[in-house]
């Protein structure tokens, strides 16, 4: 079930194009992870969709709600963490919950209040004022004031920058966990490791969007899979065998290991495997190279530049 | 849930206010120091001043009329008029008790959740913009004019003391009542509405200080025209002013929504 529909999003601030024309529908439950350079209206996206600005073309709905005319119902139903974690510190962890629940129609507030502190793990110090929090524990207080009214979407806005590596694992956990609990989660990110970890699939965007697919299909867009095989030592007659098989598009050696492009990956490695040892090869390994979802990226960024380029030439 | 919502507000904003002991002390004891200081000058004015400042032109406007409104000073000799006319301004002395803690409180309500962040949390839950505005008004303001009140309480306890105690009673016209629980309430209401969008509005906590800082003129005008006998404020003049200010807050509350622009906070500050 779709519960985000966007269909030409814009918004212009003055001169500038902050999101263009953006498209896209995003499945209850899942994690979109949503990446971008600065600038590229990450930011103004979730904005737009968490009904605080307004787009000055196109629509969205979210949740079933209008984010341009249901703002307040819009309100009830998500949830969100912006950049800073914007606490009150001189409150206690737990005022600052009350406080943000108070909006909510929720029957028992002290009770939601000890579950969501307990959940972040935050109770044993939930008399502390939010100011002596570490930074981590303020996200994680953040976090727990985002979701205290169990909403349908969550919009994350950089959760885990400037976090220490112990304390980002920590909110990728808990992320993880709310995905669990039924929470369809829109992560805006520049930690490329952390989307590719967390999210079921990925939006890139640069003002307009430029790539929407899970990270895989991505890899599979931009890279062809290739077979890393690694021999005992280099031995040329075994190039020559490879690069005669039908099925083989492509085959480099670097040292002792070949890179061999194939027709079908899957169905064909067998039979590679099986002509390198007839032809007297040492296997020692059998592996796909890997790219990562950074390198899709970089190749989704360099393709816009060009494209840019050649459109002002 | 509008209730619940501004309730919610208030004890937040009071939490805030008692935690932070910058305001906490222009709360408590601004009030007191302004009583003080104008209970010295009456004090040093009737002392040192006496018939001379009564023989002052500007005086002598504002004497006649005090003498229409309340016959009985005219029997009093001329330092005791003197004090009578003084202390019949403080009705509205008082008023500048509130407008100063909005000066000191209000400009920064939304300012400082700007620089933290807080607001742009607090502008994806369901409150309404006048829910807020109206919480952190209020949240101001009943401080601030509770402790008006007590100021009152406190200036003639020490007019008492001074041995002013009869003269004092002369002040206490129904004008005086109107404006203690009537003009007060709505001129709190006003300086922290005109405060809040102030805050709203500025780029930074000096910009909405120097906001609020306009809603000072207005009533230190009024003293003026007082003092001078301009417009002396019989019962039914206060109430209509007091009335007119009501309006205004009303009028305040609707500018102040509209001018609370959820997308330009959202966006310039950050």
């Amino acid at each position: 079930m779709v519960i985000i529909e966007t269909s030409g999003l814009s918004r212009r601030f003055k001169d500038v194009i902050a999101v263009d024309d953006l498209t896209m529908a995003v499945e209850s439950g899942e994690i979109l992870g949503f990446l971008g350079p600065n600038g590229a209206g990450k930011t103004t996206t979730i904005r737009m969709l968490a009904g605080i600005i307004a787009p000055t073309k196109g629509e969205a709905i979210v949740a079933g709600h209008r984010i341009d005319r249901d703002v307040e119902k819009l309100h009830e139903v998500i949830g969100m963490l912006t950049e800073t974690p914007g606490l009150y510190s001189r409150l206690s962890a737990r005022r600052n919950l009350e406080y943000f629940a108070g909006f909510y129609p929720i029957d028992d507030v002290s009770a939601r209040v000890e579950k969501y502190l307990k959940l972040m793990g935050l109770w044993e110090r939930r008399e502390d004022k939010a100011g002596t929090f570490s930074k981590g524990m303020k996200q994680r207080l953040a976090l727990a004031r985002a979701l205290m009214h169990e909403p349908k979407v969550l919009f994350l806005d950089e959760p885990t920058s400037g976090l220490d590596p112990e304390a980002a694992s920590e909110v990728r956990q808990l992320i993880r966990r709310m995905r669990e609990g039924g929470c369809t989660i829109f992560l805006s990110t520049h930690n490329l490791g952390e989307a590719e970890m967390l999210c079921n699939r990925i939006a890139v965007i640069q003002t307009r969007l430029m790539a929407l697919d899970t990270a895989e299909s991505l890899r599979r867009r931009f890279f062809r899979r290739k077979v890393i095989v690694e021999l005992q030592s280099p031995d040329p007659n075994i190039l020559a065998v490879v690069r005669a098989l039908p099925f083989v598009q492509e085959a480099k050696e670097e040292g002792s290991r070949l890179s061999v492009e194939l027709i079908d990956s899957e169905r064909n490695r067998p039979e590679l495997v099986r002509a390198m040892v007839e032809a007297g090869g040492k296997v020692i390994t059998v592996s796909e190279e890997q790219y990562t979802l950074e390198q899709v990226y970089l190749r989704l960024m360099n393709e816009e530049k060009v494209s840019d380029t050649q459109a002002h030439s | 849930m509008t209730l619940r919502r501004i309730r919610n507000i208030l004890r937040k904003e009071w939490s805030l206010l008692f935690t932070d002991p910058n305001s906490a002390l222009l709360v408590t004891l601004l009030p007191f120091a302004v009583v003080g200081q104008f209970i010295l000058y009456f004090w040093l004015a009737f002392r040192f001043g006496g018939e001379g400042m009564l023989g002052s032109s500007v005086f002598q406007t504002a004497l006649e009329k005090l003498l229409q409104a309340i016959p009985e000073v005219s029997a009093l000799p001329a330092s005791e008029q003197l004090l009578v006319l003084l202390l019949n301004q403080f009705q509205f002395i008082l008023l500048l008790i509130p407008v100063m803690i909005a000066i000191g409180i209000a400009a920064f309500s939304i300012v400082d959740e700007k620089l933290t962040g807080s607001l742009e949390a607090l502008l994806a839950t369901p409150v309404r913009t006048w829910e807020l505005l109206m919480g952190k008004t209020l949240a101001g303001a009943i401080p601030a004019l509770l402790m008006t009140w007590v100021s009152a309480g406190f200036f003639l306890l020490v007019v008492s003391l001074l041995g002013w105690g009869n003269l004092s009673q002369l002040v206490l016209t129904p004008s005086w009542f109107l404006s203690l629980f009537l003009l007060t309430p709505a001129v709190a209401i006003l300086s922290f509405m005109l405060g809040v969008i102030g805050s709203s509005r500025a780029k930074d906590s000096k910009g909405a200080q120097n906001i609020a800082l306009i809603v000072v003129f207005p009533i230190l005008a009024l003293i003026g025209i007082q003092v001078t006998g301009i417009i002396w404020f019989t019962t039914l003049r206060t109430l209509v002013l007091a009335l007119v200010i009501i309006g205004v807050d009303i009028i305040a509350l609707r500018a102040a929504v509209r001018l609370f622009q959820r997308e330009s906070i959202a966006i310039q500050w950050r």
